[in-house]
């Protein structure tokens, strides 16, 4: 994985709608090995993926999720904080204790229902709880944590 | 609690705070449901920030666009922010989002500037600044239609959350209420329950004390008493049945009745329990108790009666009660009346006897005459033979005839002299000296010297004797009236005997009487005859052509009677036997 961080950022925002699949799609930073590292799409499928079925707060009925568990993804980039700052491409930012990873199958989402999740919709990357099963995740203090369009993680 | 309802009142006042306090904290327990529920806040409600985010989006793609008309954005940044002004729309028109769109009448607008941001082409690379001012210019109404729907949505939520609290305070108020009649009926049931409290406590004292009362009573009590449950075990034994019994009450109570003593086992006893368990009160009345073996037994009355509990057999209570000098002085009362009688019995016996005596006496008085011509006459014409022959021998006598002779006359005239002896004793009789002269003696030799007599007067007629020797025959007689009867037996018993037959006189006796039977084969009395045999002057059929007064059977019989004895006649088929008997010296009362 190491690999896939060779300074491709400065392009990533430039990169033509048609290769938002190739570019790195997120950044991580702060307390890790080498202190950022970017990801693109082919490296986070090539992680063993992980599926789980839940409702959401902003749709109907319930979807199934396909992504890779964050304490995986965050163990194998050798993260060592207790807390990420997860940042989305509007900008939007929302701290999320480690330690959640740890609770929950927290996935970072790049499917829905089987479909690629898009830029223009919530897309590439949403970070999923496992809401259903478990009713203390039916809380809008971790519902908030629901991030879309995640862009950064910031080990803290 | 004097007065007659009270005790319902006293019953509906908790019922009804109880039921009072359970329809309170059911509505208060429901109501608390209600605003547990309605004080959850989705992150659907969020609408102000979907509306702020999604016009923040919109003015930084126009402020991107304008960035790229002035050369200083390229292509790919106006797509990002395109993209994410598109998936602000993807998002309201999804889910909730739609619905709440739809609820304030915003949804066509929606779907109308979708359609036309959807229709936006990206700007190509090396964007020209009319394209990009083209672009800017198609943006323009979004920001404005996010601020204004910021503004709806903003409105739309204060009213809903001001809905939601005021029916939350609403909720509340009840919910107070509720608990304020909550309190107040605890306060009641608190109240009664401290009352009911008391009031058991009070009746506990005084159950406790009537008791101990009822134990005392029990305990005090000089009758045994014992109980019995349904089941024949001891449940009571008062100190009395120990002093009774000599069982203490350790021994007792928990056992089994027929395992306490002997006494309970007892069938009598054991069907009186069983009688009182079965609902029927019995008594026994001095029945033995033995405590021990060796000692004489108590004598003890028992009441059994049935012990009820509302109408139900519940065991029986045993009352003993020791009747032993009751049954002492019963027994004594009995001994003395059984003495009693035996005297009366006695002295009735000795006054008949006597009586009986008396009047053969007074028959012998009254009949003196004719006894007088047939008694004496006999030795008088003994003696007068003997003195004619002496007159008719004369000179020719010798002295040892005369004094034969004389003799004779001499022993008839000291017979004579012993009969008026006897007789005239019976004026003594008479005057209540009766058996006065009755000794003990041995009626052999009187017989003996009878049968001597007659076999000299009569010698044709045979007679055999037989008697006991050595005073076996001895009988309480005066001596001389026994003389006599057999005298006046044996001679009948000669002159009615048939010519050459022999006359048996037989002696013997058994523990209270000696008999003498005269018997002779001669003709049968009449039946007829008997009854009268014995009455003064009386001649039966077969005596015609005999010499006789009919005196002699009478004085045999008053004189035999005299000395408390009797003469009988005891015939059969071709003997007649005549009787005397006399009593034994020891045998006969005084």
């Amino acid at each position: 994985m190491r690999h896939a961080l060779a300074g491709l950022l400065s392009l990533a925002l430039c990169a033509p709608l048609s290769a938002q699949e190739e570019g790195p799609v997120l950044r991580v930073t702060g307390k890790v090995a080498g202190g950022a590292v970017m990801l693109d799409m082919a490296a986070l499928r090539a992680l063993p993926a992980t599926t789980l079925e839940t409702s959401t707060v902003v749709t109907d009925g319930t979807h199934r999720f396909t992504g890779v568990l964050l304490r995986r993804l965050l163990g194998d980039l050798g993260a060592a904080g207790d807390s990420v700052t997860a940042t989305a491409l509007n900008d939007y930012a929302v701290e999320i204790p480690i330690r959640d990873f740890e609770r929950f199958d927290v996935i970072l989402a790049y499917e829905m229902d089987g479909a690629a999740l898009r830029r223009a919709d919530k897309g590439p990357l949403w970070i999923v709880y496992p809401r259903d099963a478990h009713p203390e995740l039916q809380d809008i203090r971790y519902d908030y944590r629901w991030v879309w369009q995640l862009s950064d993680l910031e080990v803290r | 609690m004097t007065r007659a309802g009270a005790p319902r009142f006293w019953m509906l006042l908790p019922l009804g705070a109880i039921l009072a306090f359970a329809v309170l904290l059911a509505f208060s327990l429901s109501r608390m449901v209600q605003v547990e529920t309605d004080i959850r806040v989705d992150a659907e409600q969020n609408m102000l920030w979907v509306m702020h985010q999604s016009e923040s989006a919109a003015r930084r793609l126009v402020e991107t666009t304008l960035r790229a008309e002035l050369g200083e954005a390229g292509a790919g940044e106006v797509a990002l922010r395109l993209d994410l002004l598109r998936s602000r729309f993807a998002l309201l028109q999804d889910g909730p989002q739609a619905r709440f769109l739809r609820e304030v009448g915003l949804q066509a607008e929606v779907a109308d500037l979708g359609a036309r941001l959807e229709a936006l082409a990206p700007l190509p690379e090396g964007v020209t600044p009319a394209e990009a001012r083209d672009l800017r210019l198609a943006l323009a109404p979004f920001a404005g239609f996010f601020a204004r729907a910021a503004n709806v949505t903003m409105i739309r939520e204060w009213d809903d959350l001001g809905g939601r609290l005021e029916t939350s305070r609403d909720q509340l108020r009840q919910i107070i209420a509720s608990l304020i009649g909550i309190t107040v009926t605890g306060a009641i049931l608190t109240v009664t329950l401290v009352l009911a409290l008391r009031t058991s406590r009070r009746r506990n004292a005084m159950l406790r004390r009537e008791r101990d009362f009822s134990a005392l009573l029990i305990s005090s009590s000089g009758e045994g008493i014992l109980a019995v449950d349904a089941a024949a075990t001891c449940t009571i034994w008062n100190p009395a049945m120990t002093v009774l019994t000599g069982r203490a009450a350790e021994q007792a109570v928990g056992r089994k009745l027929s395992d306490i003593a002997g006494f309970f086992d007892i069938a009598p006893v054991r069907q009186a329990v069983a009688a009182a368990l079965a609902g029927r009160a019995t008594r026994l009345a001095r029945h033995p108790y033995f405590r021990d073996a060796h000692a004489p037994p108590l004598h003890v009355d028992l009441r059994v009666s049935p012990m009820r509990n509302q109408g139900r057999v519940i065991g029986a209570i045993v009352f003993m009660h020791d009747a032993s000098d009751r049954h002492a002085a019963r027994q004594k009362e009995a001994e003395t009346r059984a003495r009693l009688e035996h005297l009366v019995r006695e002295r009735t016996r000795a006054l008949d006897d006597a009586l009986q005596r008396e009047r053969s006496a007074a028959d012998l008085y009254r009949n003196f005459a004719g006894m007088i011509s047939h008694q004496f006459r006999t030795p008088l014409a003994v003696a007068d033979s003997a003195l004619q022959r002496l007159i008719r021998r004369g000179a020719r006598a010798d002295a040892a005839e005369i004094a034969e002779r004389a003799t004779g006359a001499r022993q008839a005239i000291a017979g004579l002299t012993r009969l008026v002896e006897s007789t005239l004793d019976a004026a003594r009789l008479q005057a209540g000296e009766i058996g006065a002269r009755r000794t003990p003696c041995d009626l052999a030799q009187v017989l003996e010297m009878v049968v001597a007599r007659q076999r000299a007067a009569a010698p044709g007629t045979p007679i055999a004797l037989q008697a006991p020797a050595g005073g076996a025959a001895m009988a309480l007689c005066d001596p001389a009236h026994a003389e006599q009867v057999l005298e006046n037996l044996l001679s009948n018993a000669v002159k009615y005997a048939t010519p050459g037959s022999t006359v048996c006189a037989r002696l013997h006796g058994d523990d209270t009487a000696v008999h003498c039977d005269i018997r002779n084969a001669g003709a049968p009395i009449d039946a007829a005859d008997r009854a009268r045999l014995f009455e003064a002057n009386f001649r039966g059929a077969n005596s015609t052509g005999t010499r006789g007064t009919g005196v002699g059977l009478f004085i045999a019989r008053s004189l035999a009677r005299m000395q408390g004895g009797e003469v009988s006649l005891h015939p059969d088929a071709a003997r007649v036997t005549f009787r005397l008997t006399l009593p034994r010296p020891g045998g006969a009362p005084e």
